[in-house]
């Protein structure tokens, strides 16, 4: 079933994002079809990163639009796009904890911002989001004292606080190793399953794409050049996906 | 020839387009101080930070400044037998001059460097992205507590630096050298009006809104990392400084 068929949840329509004189997106046309894990793949410095930024208006595109749950983003006014961003939750690369705040305070910190919740309320939530992540004992602690893929997971229990529609992951298995890399892959997997959710992945992991990914995206030059389910990635005829599949460096993507 | 107009060209444009956005981020602050939620407890924290922390360092700058104002002064009265005017000239050198000035200077170093450092940290590893990703405002989470904590806090902080002074200007007038108590005291009763103290309080309170908006501006648009963050703290003690002596002599000339 061609992915155009589905419920769409996020769609990317022809962006153009230029910082200065560099081009990052020249009309990129994007869809995320509701539930699922869609990885975005593409190799480095092809702004992935901006473009997951875009779908939750932390950056707006120079050009072209992005619609959530038919709501147009551009020219949205800042309180109207601070509620959609409620229906989103981001790991970030390197987790993005807050370094001032422990573990417990991280993770609560959605919560009492945007709910009436009493502390005790609050405290059975973390606790509930740390094991579904996978961790305990944990709470005391301050970010600094965490290795990479504890505050990982902390990233993702403080993403999961507000119970989003939709998780973003920046890259999560970069730079970890590979048996860190399959307790992420799990983890995207389990959240995923556990939680009923719509989950935007980018990498440039093939191997992890493969063992996770529902639909798979392609960036390459600032365009799309794949949009679609795992089998039509797996099976399609084009020279940059295969390329992009194989490692090789022989094909259309040019290395520098 | 090109390279001349672009010497001089770019300089000024960086000029005039880091004030414009230093001002808009001013007046976003000014808007977003009046929207709800109000993080009283982040003001505090701020009062706590850049007033109750910098005490040791106004009471010390305000006393030395006040005795050696005082020897200074003292050679040059001395030479026609007019010592008993140094306490006037203390008095009105530290309300109208040196306290506001000298107090906004420590402050810019010890409280504005922290501001850029801490907010730039934030901004480089993400963390201000991941503010906006749990649908907070970045600029109301942290930029207003911290100018108004400035603002409120600075002109205190002055009228602690101005008694310091005059403090350290009669212990060595009167206990070192010898003025005659009495003379010293009268003098600086009749010559020093409570509308000089008042014309620094009003200087302490433009200093204090422009170093923690210097502090906020230059942490907020960090970039480049570690050394972008030491660079941004630099630049942002040197502005902070500069820009009080400027708007120092403005205010002298309006309040004249």
């Amino acid at each position: 079933m061609p992915i155009t068929d589905k419920d769409i949840l996020i769609k990317m329509e022809d962006i153009y994002k230029s910082f200065g004189e560099q081009e990052v997106h020249k009309g990129i046309n994007l869809l995320v079809p509701k539930g699922g894990i869609s990885v975005i793949l593409g190799p480095s410095g092809t702004g992935k990163s901006v473009l997951l930024k875009q779908m939750m208006g932390l950056i707006l595109p120079d050009k072209g639009d992005v619609i959530v749950e038919n709501e147009s983003l551009v020219g949205m006014s800042r309180k109207k796009l601070i509620q959609i961003r409620k229906k989103f939750g981001m790991l970030f690369q390197n987790a993005a904890l807050f370094d001032s705040m422990n573990v417990f305070d991280n993770i609560a910190f959605p919560l009492r911002e945007h709910t009436k919740y009493k502390e005790k309320q609050i405290k059975d939530i973390v606790m509930e989001k740390l094991r579904l992540v996978g961790l305990k004992d944990v709470e005391n602690k301050m970010p600094s004292e965490l290795s990479g893929g504890m505050r990982k997971r902390v990233g993702l229990a403080r993403a999961i606080a507000l119970e989003p529609k939709i998780i973003l992951y920046d890259e999560p298995t970069t730079g970890l190793d590979p048996i860190m890399k399959d307790v992420v892959n799990n983890l995207i997997h389990s959240t995923q399953e556990q939680l009923d959710i719509t989950s935007v992945v980018i990498s440039h992991d093939i191997e992890s794409t493969l063992k996770i990914a529902d639909f798979v995206s392609m960036i390459y030059d600032g365009k799309a050049v794949i949009n679609g389910t795992i089998d039509d990635f797996k099976t399609t005829d084009d020279p940059y996906v295969k390329q992009f599949i194989s490692g090789s460096m022989e094909g259309p993507i040019k290395v520098f | 020839m090109t390279n001349i107009f672009s010497f001089i060209g770019r300089p000024f444009l960086q000029l005039i387009n880091g004030s414009g956005r230093m001002i808009l981020l001013f007046f976003d602050a000014i808007k977003w101080l009046f929207v709800p939620p109000f993080r009283f407890r982040l003001f505090l924290r701020q009062v706590e930070f850049i007033g109750v922390n910098s005490l040791s360092v106004i009471i010390l700058t305000g006393t030395f400044t006040g005795m050696v104002f005082a020897f200074q002064s003292y050679i040059g009265f001395n030479k026609f037998g007019a010592e008993y005017m140094v306490g006037t000239v203390v008095g009105l050198g530290m309300a109208r001059e040196l306290g506001p000035v000298l107090s906004a200077i420590m402050v810019a170093a010890r409280a504005g460097s922290a501001i850029t450092a801490e907010i730039g940290t934030m901004r480089v590893s993400e963390q201000i992205d991941a503010l906006n990703s749990l649908a907070v405002e970045p600029v109301q989470y942290l930029i207003v507590p911290r100018i108004l904590a400035g603002t409120v806090v600075m002109p205190l902080l002055n009228v602690i630096a101005v008694f310091c002074g005059i403090a350290g200007g009669y212990f060595v007038g009167v206990d070192i050298l010898g003025i005659n108590k009495t003379l010293y005291l009268e003098n600086m009763y009749r010559y020093v009006d409570l509308s000089d103290l008042y014309n620094g309080i009003t200087k302490a309170v433009v200093f204090g809104l422009l170093l923690t908006m210097v502090g906020c501006y230059k942490g907020f648009y960090t970039s480049g990392g570690a050394q972008g963050v030491g660079k941004a703290t630099t630049e942002s003690v040197v502005l902070s400084c500069v820009l009080i002596l400027v708007f120092d002599y403005i205010l002298t000339a309006f309040m004249f």
